[in-house]
């Protein structure tokens, strides 16, 4: 008779194991919720090698979202755009397997190309020129085009 | 006027966009320097060209421009339609601003579009002057309003003012109540519900602690005021012609609608007016409106100087 092996399920311990990142960013801590969001303006959904783990648990948040982008560190701007959606994640780049350097996104007192003005008679929206605008405050998140000075409240930002 | 001052020196090469990007000492150091230059119709600005970038329809404010420009012995270039410039075959602005920099010392814009002068401004290193961008600035206009306030009240920090009118659309008062806020004065904003201040607007004022109350009755006029500040109410801002007809005249200023104050009143309105102030106000003492107007001269004749380097 062939022995069995028995497998014990874990169900005290809700963790799912993705393979570590050679190379990468891993973003972490994400606002439960925001994952795909996230996914989605970073253009992530249609390229590259990506995990992402939904409604994780979190000592810090409850719950949380997480990401794991191989290949792939992050600009500025995709570090402003997870900032305004989700200000407490964590980025930790991955160079060989190896944490090369953990940190949160900060927000740049001005950015470009990273929020929409919703204004429809707004310059930013008639030419051909990159959206900017100037950080007012932090907490809650305002916002005021460098453009038409229109001041954009946290709940109203539109991500480009 | 061929005194150089620090004060002065600190606008060459500058823009005039935005009252924002403009000190409350600044501010006053203009002013200060407009006094001077009231009287003074020297060939100052002699071989120096304005370019006059009128997108939009113009009458008081470009040729205020070209007439400063022409008492400083300067001359002015430009268009006051976008439809004869090259815009209307599909040039951008940016390369309508490289184009037009080559021709001039100095440029003037109006735009329909907000933020358009800020573009315009980023893309030459000449000065360039906001006049009016869409329903977001009008610095210039500012400027004369707080010259004409000052003249008159001998200051412009804690003055009880009252905008009436469309407050909505109106980048006059936009671009005026955010300075007089930041000089600490009381405002009084009373309009239709549908053209009241923008939400953006009064949170911005809260934000800074300005002291601001709005008022949806215009019949009982605020008795607490320095300055009543009108704006014209445009027809096309309203879908029903009879609402139209009917707020118009509700918002109408005359000589009995004044009679419920014991002091007088500094009347304002940037012009052109339609109905908002009755004619038989235009020799009452208070009425500031045509002072405006020749205070914008002035004011211009000064802003063209600094920001030329000659005051």
């Amino acid at each position: 008779m062939v022995p069995h092996k028995q497998v014990k399920a874990h169900r005290t311990r809700r963790s799912i194991e993705v393979s570590a990142l050679k190379q990468g960013t891993v973003v972490d801590h994400l606002r439960r919720g925001t994952g795909l969001k996230v996914l989605n303006v970073l253009g992530l959904l249609t390229e590259g090698a990506v995990a992402i783990g939904l409604n994780l648990d979190s000592k810090r948040l409850g719950q949380k979202d997480l990401i794991k982008i191989e290949n792939r560190e992050l600009t500025q701007e995709e570090l402003n755009k997870i900032a305004i959606l989700s200000p407490e994640a964590t980025l930790s780049i991955i160079r060989d397997f190896k944490v090369f350097s953990k940190f949160q996104p900060e927000l740049t007192d001005e950015m470009e190309g990273v929020v929409h003005c919703q204004n429809p008679s707004c310059i930013s929206n008639n030419e051909r020129i990159r959206s900017r605008f100037q950080v007012l405050e932090r907490e809650p998140l305002r916002l005021r085009c460098y453009y038409c000075e229109r001041v954009i409240p946290s709940g109203e930002i539109e991500l480009l | 006027m061929g005194s150089t001052s620090d004060p002065a020196q600190s606008f060459v090469g500058r823009d005039v966009v935005s009252m924002r990007n403009f000190s409350n000492e600044e501010i006053v150091h203009i002013l200060d320097l407009a006094d001077r230059f009231e009287s003074v119709n020297e060939p100052l600005l002699r071989g120096k060209i304005l370019a006059n970038l009128f997108f939009e329809p113009s009458t008081r404010t470009r040729l205020s421009f070209q007439a400063a420009m022409a008492r400083l012995g300067g001359a002015t270039i430009g268009f006051a339609d976008a439809a004869i410039s090259s815009v209307s075959k599909g040039e951008s602005l940016a390369d309508t601003i490289r184009v037009v920099e080559n021709y001039c010392d100095i440029i003037v814009i109006r735009h329909r579009y907000e933020g358009a002068a800020r573009l315009a401004a980023n893309t030459t290193s000449l000065p360039v002057l906001n006049a009016g961008d869409g329903s977001n600035q009008h610095p210039t206009q500012t400027l004369l309003d707080l010259f004409t306030i000052r003249k008159i009240h001998g200051r412009i920090h804690e003055l009880r003012v009252a905008f009436l009118g469309d407050l909505r659309y109106s980048r006059t008062v936009h671009s005026l109540i955010e300075t007089l806020g930041r000089f600490a004065c009381d405002l009084v904003l009373v309009s239709p519900p549908s053209l009241r201040m923008p939400s953006d607007i009064l949170d911005d004022l809260a934000a800074k602690g300005v002291r601001c109350r709005e008022e949806f009755d215009p019949s009982i006029l605020p008795l607490d005021v320095d300055v009543l500040y009108t704006t014209r109410i445009q027809k096309e801002r309203f879908p029903d012609p009879l609402e139209y007809e009917r707020v118009k005249n509700a918002y109408q200023l005359d000589r009995q609608s004044l009679n419920v104050y014991s002091q007088t009143v500094t009347v304002m309105h940037p012009l052109p007016r339609v109905n908002e102030i009755s004619t038989d106000l235009d020799d009452y003492e208070g009425a500031a409106y045509f002072k405006q107007a020749k205070n914008g001269i002035t004011v211009r004749k000064t802003l063209l100087s600094i920001l030329l380097g000659v005051a």
